[in-house]
């Protein structure tokens, strides 16, 4: 395989596993372990929001590239193929060809239909509402809430809003179909139907992943991570507060 | 009982959700389970949230690992959905309720103990990898010494 190809292949691998969500030491791993299979010294610098490569061979000059990466969206099977691909490279170096078809199969792998999605949504809102010991009815209603906001998100994702509007429009909605529940169904605990339909919506994960990047020495991207999960978090706030500041005196 | 369920459903449906391929679902879930239990029973034996949430992330740490050398896929397919039930969506929720409110020392109360947990999550989970690599590291040395 010649420099530029292995380029575009270990670019290519990198772009995936980014825009999956996996974890930077990941990304910088993988990319230098295709490129040992093919005996290149390389050096990789990922950050969430981009990836630079620079890859010597004996005697020729250097070749760098970089890609910058904008969507992000946690998808574990990919990282999986993507992981043993790179795995597999290093018993087998496989042509060009062959590695980009095989890299084009992982990009076209498909999530789950989107209603089977929805329905995960609901349940799972339903079942951490419940395990903050609340009613079913709240839990009921969470599930409804929730499986609204997804729907919602989803066609907001499609039309390409800023990713930060996305979240404060999904809190607003949850604020004001919480307090139409509230209303409609007397004995429902507003801030516990409020968390649970909000679940899907949360930057924890975001959050532990930003300390464990930092734990393995990615300090840049820990804060950049960080920085991301509390504006997440800021924006859905900021929608269901506001939409509670206004509607709690009428419920 | 009903919590385990629950918490087996809830993480489940994450991982799902971030699309985990169907031979794994199972072990997602499973993850979830063991997690939340541990953090329970802790946290309602010793009523210390960090403990429990600590010795909850090892918990979820170690059965990824193990997981991943059983069923060939890398362990971060099990921790991040074997985390959801005790990260600290919730705390990270209630910072911004309570700054709308403007209760602010509560808010910053709550900042912290939101950093905190997610920590303590983040350090239980590599302590786990971390003694798995020191093992392969140890039985790797120990075979090359072999004649």
């Amino acid at each position: 395989m010649k420099t530029q190809e292995l380029m575009d292949v270990a670019l290519k691998a990198g772009e995936i596993l980014l825009t999956s969500g996996a974890e930077i030491y990941r990304v910088e791993d993988t990319v230098t372990r295709i490129c040992r299979s093919y005996n290149v010294e390389c050096y990789s610098f990922v950050l969430p929001t981009g990836i630079f490569i620079s890859m010597t061979r004996k005697a020729q000059q250097s070749v760098s590239a970089i890609k910058r990466i904008k969507e992000r969206r946690v998808d574990l099977y990919r990282i999986e193929l993507i992981n043993g691909f790179s795995r597999s490279l290093q018993s087998n170096p496989v042509t060009y060809e062959e590695a980009v078809k095989i890299l084009k199969n992982i990009e076209g792998t498909r999530r789950y239909p989107f209603g089977v999605r929805l329905l995960l949504a609901g349940m799972e809102a339903f079942a951490f509402t419940l395990l903050l010991k609340s009613s079913i009815a709240e839990g009921l209603a969470a599930l409804f809430i929730s499986m609204f906001i997804y729907a919602f998100k989803g066609k907001v994702e499609e039309i390409g809003f800023f990713q930060f509007f996305e979240y404060f429009i999904s809190g607003i909605i949850a604020g004001g179909a919480a307090l139409i529940a509230v209303k409609a169904v007397s004995g429902l605990n507003i801030y516990k139907t409020i968390i649970g339909s909000i679940i899907i919506l949360l930057p924890g994960v975001a959050i532990t992943s930003g300390i464990k990047d930092a734990l393995y020495g990615d300090i840049v991207s820990s804060l950049a991570r960080l920085g991301e999960a509390i504006f997440i978090a800021v924006a859905v706030g900021a929608g269901v507060g506001i939409m509670l500041s206004v509607g709690l005196p009428w419920v | 009982m009903q919590e385990i369920i629950l918490a087996f459903t809830g993480s489940l449906c994450a991982a799902a959700l971030f699309n985990a391929s169907r031979k794994n679902l199972f072990w997602t879930g499973l993850s979830g389970a063991f997690g939340w239990v541990t953090f329970s029973w802790l946290y309602s034996a010793t009523q210390q949230a960090m403990l429990a949430t600590f010795l909850g992330a090892v918990t979820v740490g170690l059965y990824s690992e193990i997981m991943a050398r059983v069923v060939k896929s890398p362990a971060t397919v099990f921790s991040v959905s074997g985390i959801f039930p005790i990260v600290p969506g919730i705390a990270a929720y209630s910072t911004i309720q309570y700054l709308v409110e403007n209760k602010l020392e509560e808010a910053a109360g709550k900042a912290v103990e939101t950093l905190a947990q997610a920590g303590a999550i983040a350090f239980g989970i590599l302590l786990a990898t971390a003694v798995f690599r020191f093992g392969a590291r140890l039985s790797k040395e120990s075979k090359s010494k072999d004649p």
